[in-house]
């Protein structure tokens, strides 16, 4: 059977005809604000009982933590950067996770076929990505600060020798910049393997391997890619004169994944 | 409405799509056929902005896909019914995606009631069935009140009510001026849904026509109460004819002839009829067979 084409299209059943009013007028149509995106990619962030259970479960490694401080307090004055930092190792640990699945869960899931769809310059949803990832780790670590201090405060009651809050404005600092930096190398992670479980593993083990082997392999010269020290120097606020080392390493372990991650998830088919 | 002009994707040394052009015009439903591997979701993902094209352009209202600010308010697309997250809820889902358009929450419930699944708005996805799945996926699609319908396999997974539904829902939406393109591969739906055809094999365009043109001339069908007497009365009139399964005969010719045939040969005749349900299977087989797709 030959090839059938026909020239002249079939006259539309309603030419010019505008479609039928919907029960409530919607607004006009507008494009999508980049602020719009971080709240879409927040609200994609909890609203999964993936996410719920993460978050939920930060929170309660907090509480644990807390309750280990209070059962088994130490003499002398409280000091609330022993209580902030045993309730954060929750948020250290788990955060970064949700960095990663924030990246990483469009694509094991397939939901990148709609959110691409719905926002087809994915450039801009992947940063919007990020960025929700500072922001939910922001709020997390306040919940968690705001338990650290209840457990300071009650701690000092119960042992009866009071809190110390030394160092409160360093230990916040310190805390904030370490778990955004975390989060946003999680999500760097994320960004270039675009398989939930396999990043996570490799978040995980690779800088870790590096503390670990690093030094033995390389020496001094280990420094230059230790990510762990240079988190360490920022939330010190102290560079100890190794601004170059620092900078490498966070180029090496974030800025790069990024790069690379936003390049290949631009490209990468959606199936 | 929906302008694909010379569309080609080239993976390495593999062709997928090669040179394919058509126009999907408003206020009608343009069934987009073709077998597995032709280039069909290929096609589909080029014109929604998922899969760069290696040559030509796809445009929607005049756009590009990705040149639309919020394209979900000028063009639903839905895919892939399976691609959402299980851990969210279907009303949850929805709220999202309106949250994106830009339209109220309300019409999320809105969307919610005209797929008939309010009752399961609050559980979540994973524990859909695949016909819930599809619902949602079409309730997302309908968010944003486009103009337009991009469809990937709308009726997979439905049951007889769902698909009987979704034409009527597609059909509505025709009528009213918007544009819909659907790729499926049940046949039967297909020619009860569709007004054009776009057939698709080997990565080209093997037919691009309103239904009615491509299947005319399918022939009749005519039983008869003695069919080896009917089947030799008709080859003795000259009527090129095949004979199918269940006994009935095919005839390449209108009903009248095939009437005057029998009657001249004084067969009784059972039933004389157009024949269609053969025909676009058989139109679908006898463009997208490897020796049509070479020619």
């Amino acid at each position: 059977m030959a090839i059938t084409e026909i020239t002249s299209p079939v006259a539309a059943a309603a030419p010019g005809k505008h479609r039928a009013a919907v029960a409530t007028s919607l607004p006009p149509a507008r494009g999508q604000s980049f602020l719009k995106l971080v709240i879409i990619e927040l609200r994609k962030s909890v609203n999964t009982r993936s996410g719920q259970v993460l978050i939920l479960g930060i929170l309660a490694l907090a509480l644990a933590a807390l309750t280990w401080e209070l059962t088994h307090l130490g003499d002398g004055k409280q000091a609330f950067d022993g209580y902030l930092g045993a309730a954060s190792t929750g948020v250290m640990l788990l955060l970064p996770v949700i960095g990663v699945m924030a990246m990483t869960s469009e694509w094991t899931q397939r939901t990148a076929l709609t959110t691409f769809t719905l926002s087809p310059r994915r450039i801009r949803v992947q940063l919007a990505k990020f960025v929700s990832a500072i922001v939910l780790s922001v709020v997390v670590l306040s919940v968690t600060v705001v338990l650290a201090i209840a457990g300071t405060a009650l701690g000092g009651s119960l042992s009866g020798d009071g809190a110390s809050y030394a160092g409160f404005g360093g230990a916040l600092a310190g805390a904030y910049l370490t778990t955004a930096l975390n989060v946003v190398m999680g999500a760097a992670f994320g960004a270039v393997i675009a398989q939930t479980a396999v990043a996570i593993l490799v978040f995980f083990v690779a800088p870790t391997a590096w503390a670990l082997a690093g030094p033995a392999l390389f020496k001094s010269n280990a420094d230059w890619l230790d990510v762990f020290g240079a988190f360490g120097r920022i939330a010190e606020r102290n560079l100890n004169g190794m601004m170059p080392e620092t900078l490498t390493a966070i180029g090496v372990w974030i800025v790069l994944p990024t790069i690379v991650g936003l390049w290949a998830s631009s490209r990468r088919e959606v199936k | 409405m929906i302008t694909v002009e010379n569309l080609s994707k080239r993976y390495g040394s593999t062709t997928a799509v090669s040179d394919v052009s058509f126009t999907v015009e408003p206020g009608s439903i343009t069934g987009f056929l073709g077998p597995n591997g032709a280039g069909k979701s290929t096609t589909l993902r080029m014109l929604t902005g998922l899969t760069p094209p290696s040559a030509g352009r796809a445009t929607i209202a005049g756009k590009k896909y990705a040149d639309l600010p919020n394209p979900g308010r000028v063009v639903g697309v839905m895919l892939d019914a399976a691609a959402q997250h299980p851990g969210r809820t279907g009303r949850e889902t929805l709220l999202l995606n309106a949250a994106l358009l830009g339209v109220p929450s309300s019409r999320a419930d809105e969307m919610l009631e005209a797929v008939g699944l309010t009752p399961a708005a609050k559980r979540r996805v994973g524990q859909y069935s695949l016909g819930m799945r599809q619902r949602l996926g079409i309730a997302a699609a309908l968010l944003g009140d486009p103009a337009a319908l991009i469809l990937d396999e709308p009726a997979n997974g439905m049951d007889p009510e769902g698909i009987r539904w979704m034409r009527g829902l597609l059909q509505d939406f025709a009528s009213r001026g918007g544009t819909v393109i659907l790729s499926s591969h049940l046949l039967g739906e297909v020619q009860a849904t569709v007004d054009r055809l776009v057939v698709i094999g080997g990565g080209r365009i093997v037919a691009n026509g309103s239904l009615e043109e491509l299947l005319a001339g399918s022939g009749t069908l005519v039983r008869g109460l003695d069919p080896v007497g009917l089947n030799q009365a008709l080859t003795a009139a000259g009527l090129a004819l095949e004979p199918l399964f269940d006994g009935a005969l095919r005839v390449d010719a209108t009903a009248e002839q095939v009437g005057r045939a029998a009657a001249a040969a004084g067969q009784v005749l059972l039933e004389l009829r157009e024949s269609d349900g053969a025909g676009l299977e058989e139109l679908f087989f006898q463009l997208t067979s490897p020796t049509a797709a070479a020619a």
